[in-house]
């Protein structure tokens, strides 16, 4: 069992060290930090913004009060979900297709470390990189909604970014299934985003299914699930479909490498 | 220490090895030896656990490759024929990585990353990054990431290949330096480097283990034959009448030579006989009236063994022109490790 932990850490840190000497991945966390400062200004403080459209309806003396910090933090988080939607491919595509082009998937095969030791290893670590890209994030919303009367609960705040990272852990987890059928990164990329697109979306086809089958389908929406995290709402049901999705991807990306030698030419 | 009985490997319907048996004693270098194709990869990979085989067992230090593969992985050192880097690490932080998937204890570490640095005499560029090194360095890495764990059993594919003369005498000296702690395989196409640096030599064409032996012993039991090469002034079917006669001689045949004088050419002759046939071969030649200007006695080569071991007409003239135009290509080799 320590052994198995070890070869964990190993795979781990040989992972985040590859991530953080990547000028791809700093790429990648220069999109999202200019995306979502971008859409957080604009959302706050622009024209259109929360701020300008609560202050307009005050001036026209009608509707009900609105809690402005918790409205704006379930939408930038919602935005957030949608910028990750489209960059998290990018950071699963070269989990394994890399591995497989530079053969060192044969050195993987070779060591004494099992195929899910070696998955789990690089889930951890490409999660950790978009932790890392999440954290500035999170320590300027706090900062900014520090100032909202009455004050933001930290526990929504919280809540909202460990379903945009449980999110995450997600569509790692079965971008790097994906990775691991392919030597092509691009296309890697590409499956990866159809089939998280699909799945963001997925509730909207099961409301036209309907009945039974409509219901079942709908509950592995992706979007519905995040949704239910950044309102602040905490379910044990969401929780376990995240849980399974990366269950899932690790479990098939395991299958997938052992298929690969087997099938090998 | 590593064994292997009656191994078979099928892609599809063409089978890539078929029942491939042979052992390996401890501390010996084996080398395996075939033309490319010859299953010597897919024998490899069998042995490191990376693809299973259709039949057959293959064991390693008392382990089997397929039902306990961990034992054996942590055993084993391997050099696929493309060395497996990360080539955006440094060749140090690699091994670092390498000996803890292979899991070398904490402690001990250190102790394995430099001595691997050393013995491949990669020590000045332990903070270089892969991607920068050339390919000899880069094979050199490849052999350190196979020995960086201490394993009892190495196995190298193809580890010169794509070296420039001096790399390849370095990375020979390197696996000799192995041998004697670890059990070596290495496969290869280059036939010197097998008697240069192999113990025994198992040679394996279109899937078959066709000879296993020490180098010596497979020019003697295979060889056994004296050949000599003779420049003669005369006519060829005279000459090949007188020298046919002579006991002992098997063949007698022309070899081009290059701006001959009119009349004179070269002849090769092979003799089976015990004795030295040369002094008879010369006396011949002499009385009956034929011009020799030069005679040359040469040993059946490794070389000559392993054609007539992977050529399936040995005998056939289109065989033997192969022969004549293999030698030259591969003695510079020679030359350049020796």
């Amino acid at each position: 069992m320590g052994i198995i932990f070890a070869n964990i850490i190993a795979i781990y840190r040989k992972e985040l060290q590859g991530y953080f000497a990547s000028p791809f991945a700093y790429i990648i966390a220069g999109i999202f930090w200019f995306l979502s400062g971008y859409f957080f200004t604009g959302l706050l403080l622009g024209p259109d913004g929360l701020i300008a459209g609560v202050a307009a309806q005050d001036q026209q003396g009608g509707g009900a009060p609105v809690d402005v910090a918790y409205q704006f933090l379930s939408l930038f988080l919602s935005v957030l979900g949608s910028i990750a939607l489209f960059l998290l491919p990018m950071l699963s595509m070269g989990l394994y297709t890399e591995e497989r082009k530079r053969g060192t998937l044969e050195l993987l095969a070779t060591s004494p470390v099992t195929n899910w030791a070696v998955a789990l290893g690089k889930l951890l670590a490409v999660l950790t990189f978009f932790i890392t890209m999440v954290l500035p994030l999170m320590a300027y919303e706090a900062f900014a909604l520090s100032a909202s009367n009455p004050p933001i609960q930290p526990a929504v705040l919280l809540l909202g970014h460990l379903g945009l990272i449980l999110l995450a852990a997600s569509v790692l987890s079965l971008g790097m299934f994906v990775s691991s059928l392919t030597d092509s990164t691009i296309l890697a990329a590409v499956m990866t985003f159809a089939i998280v697109l699909m799945l963001w979306v997925i509730d909207l086809i099961a409301d036209r299914v309907g009945g039974n089958v409509g219901q079942a389908i709908g509950h592995l929406s992706l979007l519905k699930h995040y949704t239910n995290f950044i309102q602040g709402m905490f379910s044990s049901g969401s929780l376990i479909l995240f849980g399974s999705y990366v269950v899932l991807g690790l479990f098939l990306t395991a299958q997938a490498i052992e298929a690969f030698r087997f099938q090998r030419s | 220490m590593i064994e292997v009985e009656n191994l078979t490997k099928v892609y599809g319907s063409t089978p890539a090895i078929a029942d491939v048996s042979f052992a390996v004693e401890p501390g010996e270098i084996l080398g395996f030896l075939g033309p490319n194709g010859a299953g010597k990869t897919t024998t490899m990979r069998i042995l490191t656990g990376y693809l299973p085989a259709n039949s057959g067992t293959a064991r390693i230090a008392g382990h089997d490759v397929h039902t306990d593969s961990m034992a054996v992985r942590k055993r084993i050192g391997y050099l696929p024929e493309t060395p497996p880097l990360y080539t955006d690490m440094s060749v140090e932080s690699f091994l670092y990585f390498v000996a803890r998937i292979k899991g070398v204890a904490a402690g001990d570490r250190a102790t394995r990353v430099t001595s691997a640095l050393r013995r491949c005499n990669l020590e000045e560029k332990r903070r270089v990054l892969i991607r920068k090194l050339s390919k000899g360095f880069r094979q050199r890495v490849g052999i350190a990431q196979a020995i960086v764990h201490d394993p009892p059993a190495i196995i190298l594919d193809e580890p010169t290949v794509g070296l420039d003369p001096r790399q390849i005498i370095d990375v020979r000296n390197l696996i000799k330096s192995l041998a004697g702690d670890h059990t070596i395989i290495l496969s290869t196409h280059i036939l010197p480097e097998v008697s240069m640096t192999c113990s025994r030599v198992a040679i394996i064409n279109k899937g078959r283990i066709v000879a296993t032996n020490t180098p010596d012993q497979l020019v003697t039991q295979l060889g056994g034959k004296t050949r000599y090469e003779l420049e003669v002034e005369g006519e060829f079917e005279s000459v090949r009448n007188q020298l046919g006669a002579i006991e002992g001689v098997q063949s007698v045949e022309s070899l081009p030579l290059a701006d001959a004088p009119e009349g004179r050419y070269r002849i090769r002759v092979e003799s089976q006989s015990p004795v030295d046939a040369g002094r008879i071969i010369s006396t011949a030649i002499v009385q009956s009236g034929l011009g020799l200007y030069e005679m040359r006695r040469s040993q059946v080569s490794l070389e000559d063994v392993f054609l007539q071991l992977t050529t399936e007409e040995a005998i056939d003239p289109a065989a033997q022109e192969t022969e004549s135009e293999i030698a030259p290509e591969t003695e510079p080799h020679e030359e350049g490790a020796a």
